[in-house]
């Protein structure tokens, strides 16, 4: 087998698409759990990625953090530090970070004007 | 044992630290456990669990190897490129480097491993077959042509990319089975899969027929004797 990895094999064009500037809203119900996550410390940040994967092709990814190594578009939305990866900016404007509170299946969700279908249990979205 | 051109199949090289997890997201079988010199087959599907390709990748440890199939390689890279996101992945493409041979006719107790031997790389995928991946002007020798490979995969019920394995057919379909793998998370294509398995309803099932008596309609791989056809049980 010749890897080609030596020499000049061209690489395939990845298909990236546009950055956008992204808008998104939190509700208030997310932003009361927020406040309980983030307490008086508003250094910390709210991460809203997208991963590949899951059933419909991406998953949602929320994380509190410090900060990231991912090219970001920082947003401050209700006094909430939020960062969205530039790379997975064409799938999350438009988002609204919601809070659903009930025994199963509960948590925060994504409402997403992009998404075409999403799979049986919310976490991935096409 | 006899072997044969492969002539429609195509060689990525995916590098970066991501690049296994990342097939392992967006096919059917597991992928995320291989090791270095480890070679599996898996199944990229569309969300309606059609298929897209069947690949075999071979873990080569610096980097996966992913032989696929240069009619459906426009198709398969539109699918995964838009997934990359921030993630570890390059992808190129290196099929011109290559020849690429199926020897078949084999009874390997074992398989799925990689073996190099004068020049070409072997990946054992199945008992009844191996990928055969040479460098560009390294000599091989083809002893078979497709119609007797045809013939012995009709006797066999192996399903082949082209035949049985099209966009047309879910991999449950298309005597795929063994590579839809059970328990392994997520991935695009899933929920139907499960779905069908778990309510033991297949649908149509490759098969084996008579020639002389099946319904023409349904067969995939034409013999003179036997065919192949998928087709409801």
């Amino acid at each position: 087998m010749d890897c080609g990895t030596c020499e000049t094999a061209g690489p395939i064009q990845v298909m990236a698409p546009e950055v956008i500037n992204v808008n998104l809203s939190i509700s208030s119900k997310a932003q009361s759990m927020l406040n309980d996550a983030f307490g008086d410390d508003r250094s910390m940040a709210l991460l809203v990625g997208v991963l590949s994967g899951g059933c419909s092709g991406y998953m949602y990814d929320l994380q509190i953090v410090e900060d990231t190594d991912q090219s970001c578009q920082e947003l401050v939305i209700d006094g909430f530090r939020v960062l969205v990866p530039n790379a997975s900016s064409h799938l999350l404007n438009g988002i609204e970070i919601d809070y659903v509170d009930r025994l199963m299946g509960g948590g925060f969700k994504i409402n997403n004007p992009n998404a075409e279908s999403s799979c049986g249990c919310g976490e991935s979205f096409a | 044992m006899p072997v044969v051109a492969y002539s429609d199949a195509c060689l990525m090289v995916w590098n970066g630290l991501d690049a296994l997890k990342f097939i392992d997201g967006l096919s059917t079988n597991k992928i995320i456990d291989m090791k270095s010199g480890e070679a599996r087959q898996t199944v990229f599907t569309t969300s309606k669990a059609k298929i897209i390709d069947i690949v075999t990748v071979f873990h080569m440890n610096s980097f996966i190897a992913v032989q696929g199939h240069q009619s459906k390689m426009d198709q398969l890279m539109r699918h995964v490129t838009p997934r990359i996101l921030d993630q570890d992945v390059q992808i190129t493409d290196v099929t011109l480097r290559n020849d690429f041979y199926v020897r078949y006719g084999l009874e390997q107790q074992e398989f799925g491993s990689i073996e190099s031997l004068e020049g070409i790389t072997y990946g054992h995928v199945s008992s009844f077959y191996s990928i055969m991946i040479a460098s560009k002007g390294t000599p091989c020798d083809v002893t078979s042509n497709l119609t007797e490979f045809d013939q012995w995969r009709i006797e066999q019920i192996i399903p082949w990319h082209g035949s049985e394995i099209t966009e047309k057919y879910h991999p449950l379909a298309c005597g795929l089975k063994s590579l839809v793998h059970p328990a392994k998370g997520c991935y695009i294509g899933q929920e139907v899969l499960t779905r069908m398995s778990s309510r033991g309803k297949q649908g149509k099932l490759l098969v084996k027929v008579e020639t002389s008596t099946a319904d023409q309609r349904f067969i995939t791989t034409l013999g003179e004797v036997n065919s192949l056809a998928i087709t409801r049980p």
